[in-house]
């Protein structure tokens, strides 16, 4: 890439807006369904991101589940619970500040030394067709992962039901 | 490489569209339509009913768990494509481990069931 302003730049500062956007107006937003709508804003931006990486399989996932999915799930997580703006919790929101800055700083810290301990230095290659790629990884050398995941799922869909039949009979 | 990023420029191409679309007939809309709001028309619909109460209703937790299914059956979907693209160079035990993965899934859709919680009572 030569030097100055490619479309490769303009397409990573236009998606690195939208996701660094999406992500201070969910913080800033009051009401919980402007923060659900800023928040898929996010996660697209994420995607686009990761088709610029070349990580198509990852990107696709990412709207599938986090865009698609993830976020209808909160919408009707939001659908079903009490959401009237506090002022008393406003204000011990203020009050929390500098103890969520510590926080998030900590974990900021703790991600960038991980990742850097686990990235090695320089350019990786991925490879061209990376869906294949995952899928013979995936059926050949990740096999036990890959059905433990089923597991996981199906304890995550039993647990669910549980939760909920009991408030249900509550109710 | 040169050419995965002109697919993408395609790509982006058609999410400018699908993105102008609606803004410009929605905008369009707006300076062709009459503008006359009355307090009336600014009402939610109920029948001819006065509402009653605030728009803000909790529903059912019932909801939640469709929506649940519908998720964890999503995250399997995403599993399925790298298997179904790499199918031919994967083989017959590729296949038995698919059924088992959605075996195992579907035991949770018929405990769904069995508790009920398809049906709509």
């Amino acid at each position: 890439m030569t030097a100055g302003i490619s479309g490769e730049f303009v397409a990573f500062f236009l998606l690195s807006l939208i996701t660094l956007g999406g992500a201070v107006f969910m913080l800033s937003f009051t009401r919980v369904v402007h923060m659900v709508v800023a928040l898929a804003f996010s996660f697209l931006g994420l995607a686009g991101l990761y088709v610029m990486l070349e990580a198509e399989f990852v990107a696709f996932s990412q709207v599938l589940i986090y865009a698609g999915a993830v976020s209808i799930l909160m919408l009707f997580g939001i659908m079903l619970t009490r959401h009237d703006v506090d002022e008393e919790e406003q204000d011990r929101r203020r009050r929390h500040r500098t103890f969520a800055f510590v926080a998030v700083l900590a974990l900021f810290v703790a991600l960038f030394k991980g990742i850097v301990a686990l990235v090695p230095a320089g350019e990786g290659k991925l490879a061209e067709a990376n869906t294949l790629e995952i899928g013979k990884a995936l059926f050949t050398k990740y096999v036990i992962p890959f059905e433990l995941v089923s597991v996981l799922l199906l304890v995550a869909l039993v647990g669910a039901i549980v939760l909920a039949r009991k408030e249900g009979h509550d109710a | 490489m040169i050419e995965y990023i002109n697919n993408y420029v395609l790509v982006s191409i058609f999410v400018l569209l699908g993105l102008l679309l609606p803004v410009a007939a929605l905008t369009l809309g707006r300076f062709l339509r009459p503008h006359r709001p009355t307090p009336e028309k600014g009402k939610p619909y109920e029948s001819g009913v006065e509402p009653t109460g605030s728009s803000w209703v909790r529903y059912n937790v019932r909801y939640y768990l469709f929506a649940l299914l519908f998720v964890i059956f999503d995250v399997e979907t995403v599993f399925l494509y790298p298997w179904a693209v790499a199918y031919n160079q994967l083989g017959l035990f590729a296949l038995v481990e698919v059924l088992i993965f959605i075996a195992l899934l579907l035991i949770g859709l018929v405990y769904a069931w069995k508790k009920k919680v398809l049906t709509w009572t």
